[in-house]
Order: structure tokens, then C-alpha cells, then sequence
């Protein structure tokens, strides 16, 4: 589109010049090179562009290269307190995740520890118990197996006297007492009380 | 035919005069001359004033001279690297002061120094001065290796040489007739188009169709000026990024 | 917790893309220009490449011209050069970046 309306322009200005040219006006302006302002003009130019150049290099920009420097500072520092302020936020939330664990895991094992404490009580009371019931159990054990081998004794000197009695009265005959014995002791173990 | 000489005048807007009365006559100040004053002092006040609040949340005026700042020296750094930061205030006034040219000569009753090729030629030759001379002192005499590409056949150097010493001084012509030309081109067509509104509503032939007929021109010029809008914007950003081209060049060398 | 822990990563996102926009990370993958904002600079260049380095071109060899008194031969040859530069100009304006 450019070029096409800056064809037609210079065939404007063109034809225009031409025209001015045949009726014996001047052409460009800009192309009147013996004209003294033509020169003049650069030579202000010169003058302004420079100046221009030191006042805006030494005195403008760099009030505005400070704004910005300035602003990017707030900015970057606002970032990063942000950034900061997180990373307290986010080791704070850590923190007492982990407080409430360990408070968690502290009454777990205490009361693990009440129980098992609990648990060996019992038990030791449980086994003391045992002990003495044992202890009685075979203190009674021994006062029977005592009685009943006295008995038994009693009941071989009983039985022998008698069977000598028995003998002496069937036959006439004092008996012979160790046959008796004998006989008693044989008789006891058959009936598995010797 | 006076009254149609006068009617298609589009070259009489370039003519130089003297400004500032007799003073300004006596030193040959122009009032093409009067806008540059008037066109740094617009820029200096942009600047000055943009950075004056101070405001972290930039106001409108601040927010123009931070884009200018800001836009001016990413080019500078992107087109030419580090080293462009050294740069920066020449290409930014450079910038600046063709863009604003650019727009101050759009409006009624101004001058548009951009449209004189000597004004442009002169810009175009400071620049590639300056490009030659920063060459010249990062690369010294190495600098004129630019002209014989590394790898070309030595027998065409007789050849490749000169294309490329022309190629190198066609810069600034290249940098001002594109500037002036585009200038030229619209205030030519500006004039052009006003004429023909004013011959249409003052034409006895026409009578009151031409009063209708002149709003045709009329909306032309008004398209023209938001057009012309653009390529004031345009061909100053074209100035300033291939300012940044040929400097990119001299400190890189190829 | 989890709610609080889907907020945070939001706010990280926003965060980092802040710090990004202000340069205090590094971007994000390369930048690309615009292809239009190439494509109008050269049709721009185009004509005034090749007629700028005419114009020196003429205006060396109609020089040396005068100074060698060999007109109108190194003008010739010279418009014949700023051809090639116009060309050379317009070559490196279109040439792929590599």
C-alpha cells in the first residue's frame, strides 16, 4: 500500500514540478541548493541537534533512567518480601505440622507405656499369686502323702497284728510273726497299697 | 491560468523563510529552525516533566516519556547488544527528534523539517560518521576487512571492493531519501487534495455540487492524516532501527 | 490443609509470573518478532536500496570523471557497480539470519 501511495506521490509532486518548471517557477524548495537559508538551516540544525543531544544524554534521561531504576527497586524488593513473607508462611505451616505430629507420636507412647506398665503389674501380681498358691498346694501335698504313709503304717502294723491274732486263735499256734509280715506286705502290694 | 498555478502550489510549503523577525533574519534562522527549537523543547519537557512525579504508578505523561525511554533502549540493547547501552542518548535523540518533526509537521501552519533532504542527509551523515569512527577505534585498520568479505575469491576483489565502499556510503542516502521522500510524498498529497477542496466549493462551473463534491477530497485528507499519523511514527522507528543496524555492524563487524 | 496447600501454588504461580515480568527471572523461551513488521520494512527498503547506492555511485564515477578526464567512461562503469551495490544492499536486506 506504501509504495503504491508513494508512487502516486512522486508522480504528483513530479507533474507539479514539471508544470512549475515550464511556467518558469522554481522546482523543490529543498533541491535550491544556491539558497543562503538552505545552508543556514543545516548549520542551526547543527547547532540545536547538539545541544539537544548534551541536554537530554546529561540532564533528562538519566531523571528518567532513575524513576525506572528506582521503580524496578520497590518492585524487585516488593517481590521478594512477598516471596519472603511465603517461605516464613510455608516454614510456620511445616512447623507446626510437625509439632502436632510429635505431640501426636508423645501421647501414643505414653499411653503405650501406662498399659505395658499396667500389663507388668498384673502380670508380676498374676505370677506372686501362683507362687504362693503352688507353695500352699504343695505344702498340702506333702501334709497328705505324710498322713496317708502314716496311715498306710498304721494299717500294715494293724492288719498284721491281725492276721497273727486271727492265726493263733484258728490254730492254737502263736504265729510265726514274720510270715505274717511277709505275708501282709505281699497281700498290701497286690492290692497296690505296699 | 494564474488561478490554476496557484491552485496546484503543492512545493510552495517546502520554501525556506526567515523566523523570529529581524533578529532571526540577521542570523539566517529559519523557521524550519524554529521547529527543531520548538520540537526539543517538546521532547526535553516530555522528559523533564515525565520523570518529575516520580510515581511508582506512572500518570499519563510519565507513562510516554518511561515508553520512550524503555522502547528507545530495548531496541538499542536487542539491535546492538551491550554496547548499545552507550548509545542510547544519540539514537534517542535521533529518534525523538525525527518522530517529533514528523508530527509537528503535520499540523496547520507548521514546517516539516523532516521534508528537506539536507536536514535528513545531514542526520543520515552524522550517524554513518559516527558508525565509522566507532568502527575505527574498536576495530582499527581491521575495520576495512568490511569491505572484502573473509572467503571471496581474491580475483574478484576489484569488483567486490568498490560494490561494497558503495554499498557503505549508500547508507546515508539510503537512511535520508527514504525519510525525506516519505515525508514529501504526504504533505505533497496533503496539498494536493486541499487544493482540489477548495477549487471544487469555489468552482462557478460546479455551483453548489461543488461544495458537495469537495467533501470527497475532504474525507481523503482526512484518511491521509491518520495515515500520515502512522508513517511519521514509521519512518522515525526506521531511522532509529537502522541506526542501530549499521552501529550493530561497526562494533560487530559482519 | 489441602485447600491451603492449592491457594499457595496459585499465589507461587502469580508470584513467579511477576518476578518474570520484571526481569528478575529469565523469560520464558525466545521471543519472536513479527513477520508483518519484517515484511513491511523491506518492501519499504526495497526501492530506496537500490536507488541510494545509484545515486553514489553516479555521483563517484561522474567525480573521478572530472578529475581524470575520462567522462563518460567511469561513469558507465560505475553505474554499472552501483547496481551491483543496490543488489548487494537488497541481498542483505532479504538474506535468511543464520
Amino acid at each position: 500500500m506504501r509504495p503504491i501511495g508513494l508512487l502516486t506521490a512522486a508522480a504528483l509532486s513530479f507533474l507539479t514540478s514539471v508544470a512549475l518548471a515550464a511556467e518558469g517557477k522554481e522546482g523543490m524548495p529543498q533541491l535550491d541548493f544556491k539558497n543562503v537559508l538552505l545552508k543556514s538551516q543545516i548549520v542551526w540544525l547543527v547547532i540545536i541537534f547538539v545541544v539537544l543531544y548534551i541536554l537530554l544524554s546529561r540532564w533528562a534521561l538519566p531523571k528518567v533512567g532513575a524513576v525506572l531504576e528506582k521503580r524496578a527497586a520497590t518492585i524487585a524488593g516488593d517481590l521478594d518480601a512477598a516471596r519472603q513473607a511465603k517461605g516464613a508462611a510455608d516454614a510456620a505451616v511445616a512447623e507446626l505440622t510437625a509439632k502436632t505430629r510429635e505431640a501426636h507420636a508423645g501421647a501414643q507412647a505414653e499411653i503405650a507405656g501406662a498399659v505395658d506398665a499396667a500389663k507388668a503389674a498384673a502380670a508380676a501380681q498374676t505370677a506372686t499369686l501362683t507362687a504362693r498358691l503352688d507353695a500352699q498346694l504343695a505344702e498340702a501335698e506333702g501334709r497328705i502323702n505324710a498322713a496317708r504313709a502314716a496311715a498306710m503304717g498304721a494299717l500294715r502294723q494293724v492288719a498284721s497284728d491281725t492276721a497273727g491274732v486271727v492265726v493263733s486263735r484258728l490254730t492254737g499256734v502263736a504265729a510265726n510273726a514274720a510270715a505274717v509280715d511277709a505275708a501282709v506286705g505281699s497281700a498290701l502290694s497286690a492290692r497296690g497299697l505296699g | 491560468m494564474a488561478a490554476e498555478a496557484h491552485a496546484i502550489d503543492a512545493l510552495g510549503q517546502f520554501k525556506l523563510t526567515t523566523a523570529l523577525g529581524p533578529i532571526g533574519a540577521s542570523v539566517n534562522f529559519t523557521q524550519s529552525n524554529l521547529m527543531m527549537v520548538i520540537s526539543g523543547l517538546l521532547i526535553l519537557g516530555l522528559m523533564v516533566l515525565g520523570a518529575r512525579p516520580q510515581a511508582v504508578v506512572p500518570g499519563r505523561l510519565q507513562a510516554l516519556a518511561e515508553m520512550a525511554y524503555e522502547g528507545i533502549r530495548k531496541m538499542c540493547i536487542e539491535q546492538i547488544g551491550e554496547e548499545g547501552k552507550a548509545f542510547f542518548p544519540f539514537v534517542f535523540t535521533l529518534f525523538m527528534f525525527v518522530l517529533i518533526g514528523n508530527l509537528l509537521g503535520l499540523l496547520p501552519f507548521s514546517f516539516t523539517y523532516t521534508s528537506h533532504i539536507a536536514v535528513t542527509l545531514t542526520l543520515a551523515l552524522t550517524v554513518i560518521v559516527l558508525v565509522t569512527i566507532v568502527a575505527l577505534k574498536i576495530h582499527g585498520l581491521h575495520f576495512f576487512s568490511y569491505f572484502f568479505p573473509p572467503g571471496a575469491p581474491v580475483l574478484l576483489a576489484p569488483i567486490i571492493v568498490p560494490v561494497e565502499i558503495i554499498s557503505y556510503l549508500s547508507r546515508p542516502v539510503s537512511l535520508s531519501i527514504r525519510l525525506f521522500a516519505n515525508m514529501v510524498a504526504g504533505h505533497v498529497m496533503f496539498e494536493v487534495f486541499a487544493s482540489f477542496i477548495l477549487m471544487m466549493a469555489a468552482s462557478h462551473a460546479l455551483g453548489s455540487f461543488g461544495v458537495v463534491g469537495a467533501v470527497g477530497p475532504m474525507a481523503l485528507n482526512v484518511a491521509l492524516m491518520g495515515f500520515e499519523l502512522l508513517v511519521a511514527f514509521l519512518q522515525a522507528y526506521v531511522f532509529a532501527i537502522l541506526t542501530c543496524i549499521y552501529l550493530h555492524d561497526a562494533v560487530h563487524l559482519h | 490443609m489441602d485447600e491451603n496447600k492449592g491457594g499457595g501454588g496459585s499465589f507461587e504461580d502469580r508470584l513467579e509470573t511477576a518476578r518474570r515480568k520484571q526481569g528478575l527471572l529469565p523469560a520464558e523461551g525466545p521471543k519472536k518478532s513479527g513477520p508483518l513488521d519484517k515484511s513491511l520494512g523491506i518492501g519499504l527498503r526495497v526501492g530506496v536500496e537500490l536507488v541510494s547506492a545509484l545515486v553514489v555511485a553516479v555521483a563517484i564515477g561522474w567525480w573521478l570523471d572530472g578529475w581524470l578526464h575520462t567522462r563518460p567512461f567511469l561513469l558507465i562503469l560505475f553505474v554499472l557497480l552501483g547496481g551491483a551495490a543496490g543488489i548487494a544492499n537488497i541481498w542483505r536486506l532479504v538474506k535468511p539470519k543464520d
